[in-house]
């Protein structure tokens, strides 16, 4: 008897639960379902068509979106600053938190907690100084001022997260690895960084998000309508007044897949990475 | 370590020392602008102008506007501000970037041979970069900005949804507009929307009533202080609301309603009046390219004054005065500003233009909108404005009349409050 009042509360407990993040995973779903509904509509039907499946499905908007919106040259140009970005950030963040973590030298708190309070400076709060600082260094509407720019704005937060990690990292096996004729750079590549890996992956799919999404920065050091970003592409379907819902949502769609799928890719890390439950 | 620093400094020097030539006169011109909507047409002009004069015009688009703004503002600080832009703000900013010679004096090149180039532009909409002699600001006397289309905001209606209530014409006295109202209601078409949720809406449409029953002069004294809100005749202003609302005439929510909500309703022909501007063409031709629809002003409630309603420039370009390629990016400016390029901007993007001759040729539905640019006023041109905390009690007490929470006595007194509030504080 009073294992069956067991079974049934735990029962009760658990479809409970169940419900509740069913419908939590339903609330992030159901806009991702929207966009790529609204995206297979036509401007005529996107405000009167209430059907969760459209009547009629337009596949036209997805090419209107491709060739309209430019986005050939602004998906390769968001793929490079994706890769590049990310790659200078894990590349600094790593170097730098191990820095933090693992060696001794003075200001060595100050600088870090510096880098920390740069966390708390929103972006348009350095705007005009990025901007005259890069046009003074000739770095304005460049790849190679926006890439910078971009490491910067992330490295703030990736420092924090790998230097948690590696202060769990056990001090034996920085020894061991010392004695087996390491050197600091020795510790940092074959070691640390093969035991932050989740904490890595965490940060290439936050920055990766951050990157394709980026577009404020983006308009503010780039002129050259060559150089620009996806979101660049997005912006021509949002008029001063009126929006082309259907073609925006299909260009939204597009831009959403390759982050999805990086997303996909390194979801198994994330937990691992958040937690900062690895080393040991 | 010092050898380092040295050495690294260096490098720094002769980096921005390299930095400092001064830029040299060219046949390219670079225009900056928000515009998502005009961008293809701009860019089209821009390849027809390089045929017609050899000059190339690079246009550049930076889009949202407050994207655009940013990049205007820290472009100024950096002094690499383009040819042509736009200031997206205040006249007070706009005099502030006269005041640091980032924009340059037009009046020479408008007044030449006759004034021609003046004179074929709509005067409201040059007066929102015109700084009179003595004015407030400080600057200097002149027109500093070319408005390359204007806008007003009026009155729309479905001339369906007027039918199917029996309604042949549309309302031309305030009498007739809640009698039509009634007359929509017993078929079940809610009779009017707009985005009074924006303060802005609803301050022009309780501005345009203000000019209609107390006329302009009554208006300007009370914002010196010299007439109180407690005054008749603004009791009459919050009147109109008070029966827009008694009569059930309102949209249920409409003091929560963004714009582009209220111009999808009267789109989808949820309501059969809104209030809006001409922008709105191309808003409701996306959304429905088949409604069938007219423009009228507000319908007046008094004959005593003219119903004024708001009108001027809807976007303007200015000169970079530090710009070695000045005089082209004038020139270029007049040329976009004639009546074949404004015809062109007109039918391609469905916005009024700022060339008078220009209105012979647009759409019929935009003219019904450009006729209203005669009894057009707006706060830019206006000798003096009323003080922002005031104007935000005003809009928000009307927004309280609708909703049923405060009478229009009791609005009244407590936008007097806050008007006294600011005079004891030397505000006008």
């Amino acid at each position: 008897m009073k294992t069956n009042r067991y079974v049934f509360w735990g029962m009760t407990q658990s479809t409970f639960i169940h419900i509740f993040l069913m419908g939590s995973a339903l609330t992030c779903l159901f806009p991702l379902f929207w966009m790529v509904r609204c995206s297979f509509m036509t401007i005529e039907t996107v405000f009167v068509d209430k059907a969760l499946i459209p009547h009629h499905l337009n596949l036209g908007n997805f090419a209107i979106a491709w060739t309209k919106g430019n986005f050939a040259v602004y998906f390769l140009n968001s793929v490079i600053y994706t890769a590049c970005v990310v790659t200078g950030i894990v590349f600094i963040s790593s170097l730098a938190a191990f820095a933090f973590s693992r060696l001794k030298f003075p200001g060595k708190d100050i600088i870090f907690y510096m880098f920390v309070a740069a966390m708390m400076i929103p972006l348009p709060g350095f705007f005009v100084a990025l901007f005259v600082l890069m046009t003074k260094l000739h770095l304005i509407n460049t790849r190679f001022g926006y890439v910078l720019c971009m490491i910067n704005m992330g490295l703030s937060m990736s420092i924090l997260l790998l230097k948690t990690f590696f202060d769990k990292m056990p001090k034996d096996l920085e020894d061991a690895a010392r004695i087996d004729g390491c050197s600091k750079i020795g510790i940092w590549w074959n070691v640390a960084l093969p035991l932050a890996r989740p904490a890595i992956a965490v940060i290439v799919i936050f920055n990766s998000l951050n990157v394709w999404n980026e577009y404020i920065l983006a308009t503010l050091l780039l002129s050259d309508a060559k150089l620009m970003p996806l979101q660049r592409g997005l912006m021509v379907f949002q008029g001063a007044n009126s929006v082309d819902y259907p073609v925006l949502m299909a260009g939204l769609t597009m831009a959403a897949v390759p982050i999805i799928m990086v997303y996909l890719v390194m979801q198994k890390y994330i937990v691992k990475g958040l937690s900062g439950a690895v080393v040991g | 370590m010092r050898k380092l620093i040295m050495l690294c400094s260096c490098f720094m020097l002769i980096v921005l020392a390299g930095c400092s030539q001064p830029p040299k006169p060219s046949n390219k011109i670079i225009l900056w602008h928000w515009m998502t909507d005009r961008n293809d047409t701009f860019q089209k002009l821009a390849q027809q102008y390089k045929q017609e004069t050899g000059i190339e015009v690079t246009i550049q688009l930076f889009a949202p506007s407050d994207s655009y703004s940013q990049k205007v503002i820290a472009a100024a600080q950096a002094n690499v501000l383009p040819d042509i832009y736009g200031v997206l703000d205040k006249k007070s900013i706009v005099a502030d970037f006269i005041k640091a010679g980032l924009v340059a004096d037009l009046t020479d090149a408008m007044q030449a041979d006759g004034a021609s180039w003046e004179s074929s532009l709509f005067d409201k909409a040059l007066a929102d970069k015109r700084f009179d002699a003595g004015n407030s600001y400080g600057v200097k006397p002149g027109i500093y900005g070319v408005p390359i289309d204007v806008t007003n905001e009026q009155m729309v209606y479905n001339k369906k949804l007027l039918a199917k209530a029996g309604i042949a014409t549309p309302p031309r006295t305030y009498e007739e507009f809640i009698k039509d109202a009634q007359a929509l209601k017993r078929v079940g078409i809610t009779p009017f929307v707009s985005g009074w949720g924006e303060l802005w809406l609803l301050d022009c449409f309780a501005s345009n009533y203000a000019f209609n029953i107390m006329g302009e002069e009554k208006i300007f004294a009370t914002y010196r202080g010299q007439v109180k809100y407690t005054d008749s005749d603004w009791i009459k202003v919050f009147n109109v609301f008070a029966e827009l609302r008694n009569k059930g005439v309102l949209i249920d929510g409409i003091v929560t309603k963004g714009n582009k909500y209220a111009e999808q309703d009267f789109a989808l022909e949820r309501a059969a009046f809104a209030f809006n501007g001409s922008w709105s063409v191309n808003v409701y031709h996306d959304m429905n390219p088949s409604l069938d629809y007219g423009v009228i002003p507000p319908p007046p409630v008094s004959t005593l004054h003219p119903l004024k309603i708001w009108g001027s420039a809807g976007s303007t370009f200015v000169v970079n005065a530090g710009s070695p390629n000045k005089d082209k990016a004038i020139a270029f400016l007049k040329w976009l500003t004639t009546k074949e390029q404004q015809v062109v901007l007109a039918q391609e993007t469905n916005n009024l233009p700022s060339n008078k001759e220009a209105l012979s040729v647009i759409s019929p539905i935009l003219e019904e909108f450009a006729k209203g640019m005669d009894q057009s006023t707006h706060p830019n041109i206006w000798p003096l404005n009323e003080d922002p905390s005031v104007s935000e009690a005003f809009d928000k007490g009307i927004q309280d009349i609708i909703i049923g929470e405060k009478t229009q006595e009791q609005v009244a007194q407590d936008v007097q409050k806050v008007k006294d509030f600011q005079m004891a504080k030397g505000n006008h």
